[in-house]
């Protein structure tokens, strides 16, 4: 027949039956994007707590920038208290390097002291105004608080670290954006253990090497490195530090300058107006046929200009 | 007269998840607003093993007396040996559901409030009371032949005339 003699019948294992009886996973799961097992564990509620919510600082990563959001959630969608993503420092002074860990931390710190001034405690939990890289924490009524001081009347604005899809490695940018947001004054539970300087075998932490890598240390010795030896690749790298007049040792004054400016106005930028362009249609869907033309003349110019390398 | 009487037996269909309902529960149910005082009805969720109801309260409906971390204290109501007695449980909130048994109820309240309230201002008087379903009123039947056909009518014999 039109088989082939050497291919063993093979039974066809998506028929009908497959596809009926098929159950997809969640949408957020099937887009590789939400991990349910831990999403149940931080924000559902307990029960004798009634409606109180669960706040948790949602850290996210993409190529460009890095997102932080303070979110709790209801039962018709989470709500958003603040948000901050990276791409708004070039307002406070940092125009490179948008996605490193110093912009992490940076990016937590003004979520941090956004949320705060939304919620009227930010006189009251300035956090570390001196970056040394220690966690902090405080005893207060027989409960651990993250934070140096509990006030009397108002308690710290406790939330979560919401890390993702993400692997929890030491020295993980997340763990950044957690101490920015710990270091403005809110209350996240964490240990040093996930920090870049904590040693996994002696089990100590050297907050020094923490503290440099807020303040890019890491980034400018790279810089410095390459300076040296291949300054035409340094030169391709960090095109952009170069024209933003940005030398390795000017970087800890930036992102000191950075952390004062963020401090000083967390608040968010105005909203722009947003005018659509009415004279904006989209484009009809091809049809079917329209289709299979576009494909067969690919094809075909495809084929003509194998033949003219095989002429030649 | 069964040979087993183990917590789940003969629960093969009750205790079984539906068809293309597998899998995680979903977070609103976690996020469930529950009160002491809420009617709410007992719906096993089989793939939580933890608090999980007997068998013998699947279906019911109770209020709900305690309320925990994860859990829910219902009063149910159960037949014994001819008498019916009031059980406390406490069970997960994934097995539990918000009861709509009393929605009806309490908004007919509000309606009614409302209602009255509008009549007091107005001075129409209001009838609040529920009226059954009543018999189904008289209707014109349109005539099988059209308009002006005769109609033939039937009836069956006296016994009588037959013999």
């Amino acid at each position: 027949g039109a088989l082939s003699v050497t291919m063993p019948f093979v039974k066809v294992q998506k028929n009908r039956a497959y596809f009926s009886r098929y159950q997809v996973k969640y949408r957020r799961r099937r887009e590789g994007k939400t991990d349910y097992r831990q999403r149940k564990r931080l924000c559902a509620q307990d029960k004798n707590k009634y409606q109180s919510p669960k706040y948790r600082l949602v850290v996210r990563f993409t190529n460009k920038q890095v997102i932080c959001q303070i979110a709790y959630a209801l039962v018709d969608g989470d709500r958003i208290l603040a948000q901050a993503t990276s791409k708004e420092l070039p307002r406070y002074g940092l125009k490179v390097g948008l996605k490193n860990y110093a912009a992490a931390y940076c990016t937590g710190l003004l979520v941090a002291r956004r949320v705060l001034q939304k919620l009227g405690l930010d006189d009251v939990y300035e956090g570390n105004t001196e970056v040394d890289g220690e966690v902090v924490s405080t005893e207060y009524d027989k409960k651990m608080y993250f934070v140096e001081e509990v006030d009397d009347d108002k308690r710290p604005f406790r939330c979560f670290l919401d890390v993702g899809c993400k692997a929890t490695t030491t020295g993980n940018r997340i763990f950044g954006a957690l101490k920015g947001a710990a270091d403005g004054g809110i209350d996240v539970p964490h240990s040093e253990k996930r920090f870049p300087g904590y040693d996994r075998d002696a089990k100590e932490y050297d907050a020094d090497m923490h503290r440099e890598r807020i303040f890019g240390g890491h980034v400018g010795e790279y810089m410095e490195y390459l300076d040296e030896e291949d300054n035409q690749k340094y030169q391709e790298h960090f095109a952009s530090y170069i024209a933003a007049d940005v030398a390795p040792d000017s970087l800890e004054e930036l992102y000191e300058s950075v952390h004062e400016a963020i401090r000083e106005d967390p608040k968010p930028s105005e909203k722009s107006q947003f005018s659509p362009d009415k004279s904006f249609k989209r484009k009809a869907k091809i049809t079917l046929d329209e289709r299979k033309a576009r494909v067969q003349a690919k094809k075909d110019a495809k084929n003509a200009e194998l033949e003219a390398e095989d002429d030649e | 007269m069964p040979h087993s009487y183990g917590t789940r037996a003969r629960t093969r269909h009750m205790f079984a998840k539906k068809f293309r309902q597998h899998g995680p529960v979903n977070l609103s149910q976690y996020l469930m607003n529950v009160k002491v005082g809420d009617y709410v009805d007992i719906f096993a969720n089989p793939s939580i093993h933890k608090g999980m109801p007997h068998k013998g309260y699947h279906g019911r409906t109770g209020i709900v007396f305690n309320v925990t971390k994860s859990a829910v204290g219902v009063r149910v109501n159960k037949l014994v040996n001819g008498r019916i007695i009031e059980k406390r449980i406490h069970v997960r909130i994934e097995h539990v559901r918000a009861s709509k048994c009393q929605k009806e109820i309490l908004q007919r309240k509000k309606d009614n409030e409302a209602a009255k309230d509008e009549a007091r201002k107005t001075g129409v008087k209001v009838n609040l009371k529920r009226t059954p379903k009543l018999p189904k009123a008289g209707y014109f039947l349109a005539a099988p032949g059209g308009d002006g056909a005769e109609i033939t009518t039937i009836q069956p014999l006296p016994f009588s005339d037959l013999v």
